[in-house]
């Protein structure tokens, strides 16, 4: 049995190559995420997301056109995963007598409130710069620009702190070589998502790209929000702030007063 | 277990936040005071934005206060004319304090404010409560009796506008009563705090009000200048998380409960020079923090969205 499967393997890769040296191979990409929508509710402490897919890598082109052969494992994914953008204010600490203050600031025109890229190996070795800058994929190739007239010299260092400070509260990630790509058929990248992570819209791109070239870019929406009490409290609190106020202090009253009451209870 | 805040949008162990209301509450209960001026610290070093801190500590101190108040109330040991005016100028003073605390906010300089003002009136009070007990404990190591003199006249006495206290049985003017309630009003806007460390011994020592009526009427006055805060902040800055404030509470109610029992064990003077040290701790604590080169100068926040 063995011998025969072995046997028509070989025929048919064959037949293959045989097609290959004459019709257009393409590929096609199938994606998918392990959710639509994350839900930040009154246990949420953070998630993952699990962003798979499948390389279909030998379809044959209506056209007939010239053919390239496909050499295994030489795919390459990179999956860029943002937030929708908004401006955000950098400030930095400078001594002003014996304290740091907060002194100067920039303005960051449209920025992602959050930003992850993975990739199956680094990304310089994927792709040209230009290309990466395209891609929007890699921090360092992210277009974070300032408002205000900004020194070349200031500009660097407040996009580095910019960075530094998204990184280190899990908004900004970098995971290059973490992607594996099975029989050159399935793919596979999870994304880690803090606790304070925005909400709003986001949009999950996944880039097959080959000897330097982008393949083909397959886009998906995800929304992130707030769900049950979370989001009830969160909406009132920015809709009717008002009527939330006065909610509060009405809570607070009485459960100062139940509280009251229920310990001379017990000490009585 | 973590708990999401919604406010505060982070997310945190929930027995740490309960613990954290427990030990200020049961330090509350020992000593006799609100705890507003360790909690709010605190929050603030395990990570809450500090405005949220403030505002949200603030709702907490109206339910910690209201059932002081009621008790007291039920005794009679509220100068509710007293109270009325020092609200009048509570009133005043939160609003004015929550104006500066929103344009502090927007211009990012709202945590080196509320530091600012810990490190200010923390080392004032702490400073003078532990001289205060140092001296008295020395004074009572000699023997020697305080001499309750007769009240001499003061620039007080001069003071226009005054006005008749029955139940205090007073007769000052309204203007001091106005501004205790005045600053005490601005401190509950920007630092989170109920105030009754200003308010107490500006009473005793300032209006020279009867003791059995000082602490109630302070709880009054807290109680219905916190409410004001709370709903300032949450109307400007959307910075009150109720969940926060509730699991806090929760916590500080079994604590007092606890404290109350130990604090009657120990002498007045010795509470007041350990509440002295924990104030002049968290003092040092925030003061060190504006001193010492952060390891991180920058800092982003979100372009708030004007509605």
């Amino acid at each position: 049995m063995g011998h025969i499967f072995l046997a028509c393997l070989v025929l048919l890769s064959c037949l293959g190559s045989l097609f290959s040296t004459q019709m257009a191979w393409a590929e096609r990409m199938v994606t998918d995420l392990s959710r639509h929508t994350i839900e930040i509710r009154s246990q949420f402490s953070g998630t993952e997301l699990l962003i798979f897919g499948a390389i279909e890598r030998e379809i044959l082109q209506g056209d007939g056109g010239h053919g390239v052969s496909i050499e295994g494992m030489d795919y390459d994914i990179i999956v860029v995963v943002q937030s929708a953008r908004h401006d955000m204010i950098v400030r930095r600490k400078e001594l002003v007598g014996p304290i740091w203050v907060n002194k100067d600031f920039y303005t960051l025109k449209n920025v992602q409130g959050y930003y992850a890229v993975a990739s199956t190996r680094p990304l310089r070795k994927i792709l040209s710069e230009d290309n990466l800058r395209i891609l929007q994929a890699g921090i360092e190739y992210l277009d974070i620009d300032f408002i205000e007239p900004i020194s070349e010299l200031e500009d660097a260092a407040y996009r580095a702190g910019f960075i530094r400070n998204m990184k280190a509260k899990k908004l900004y990630n970098q995971r290059e070589g973490t992607i594996s790509i099975l029989d050159d058929i399935l793919f596979r990248a999870i994304l880690e998502f803090p606790a304070n992570m925005p909400v709003g819209q986001y949009q999950v791109d996944v880039h097959l790209i080959r000897d330097g070239e982008i393949l083909l870019s397959e886009e998906s929406p995800l929304e992130v929000g707030k769900a049950g009490i979370e989001r009830i409290i969160f909406m009132f609190a920015h809709e009717y702030p008002s009527y939330y106020g006065i909610m509060a202090v009405i809570v607070a009253l009485f459960a100062g007063w139940l509280g009251g009451f229920i310990s001379r209870k017990m000490s009585e | 277990m973590q708990i999401y805040l919604p406010i505060a949008e982070i997310s945190i162990n929930i027995f740490l936040l309960l613990a954290m209301g427990g030990g200020v509450g049961f330090l509350s209960g020992m000593f006799g005071v609100g705890g507003g001026f360790l909690m709010t610290p605190l929050l603030i070093f395990v990570g809450i934005p500090p405005a949220v801190a403030v505002a949200t500590e603030a709702n907490q101190i109206t339910a910690a206060s209201v059932s002081g108040a009621l008790a007291h109330g039920r005794r009679g040991g509220i100068d509710y004319k007293m109270g009325g005016v020092l609200i009048i100028g509570g009133a005043i003073g939160s609003y004015f304090g929550s104006m500066i605390f929103t344009v502090l906010k927007a211009t990012g300089q709202v945590d080196l404010m509320i530091s600012l003002a810990y490190v200010l009136f923390l080392g004032a009070i702490g400073g003078m409560m532990f001289v205060e007990s140092v001296r008295s404990i020395l004074r009572n190591r000699r023997g020697e009796q305080p001499t309750p003199g007769r009240r001499h006249r003061t620039w007080i006495d001069a003071l226009p506008f005054k006005m008749r206290f029955r139940t205090s049985k007073m007769y000052v003017s309204a203007i001091l009563p106005l501004a205790i309630g005045g600053l005490v009003g601005v401190l509950a806007a920007i630092m989170g705090v109920g105030g009754g460390f200003i308010m107490v011994p500006a009473m005793i020592y300032l209006l020279h009000m009867p003791i059995k009526v000082v602490i109630g009427t302070s709880l009054f006055q807290i109680t219905f200048v916190t409410a004001n805060v709370t709903f300032l902040h949450s109307v400007n800055t959307q910075t009150v998380d109720v969940v926060l404030a509730l699991i806090l509470l929760i916590g500080a109610v079994i604590g007092a409960q606890l404290g109350a029992r130990v604090g009657l064990k120990l002498k007045g003077e010795q509470l007041r020079i350990l509440l002295a040290m924990l104030v002049l701790v968290v003092c040092a604590k925030m003061a060190v923090d504006l001193v010492v080169k952060p390891d991180e100068l920058y800092s982003v926040t979100s372009v708030e969205v004007v509605h």
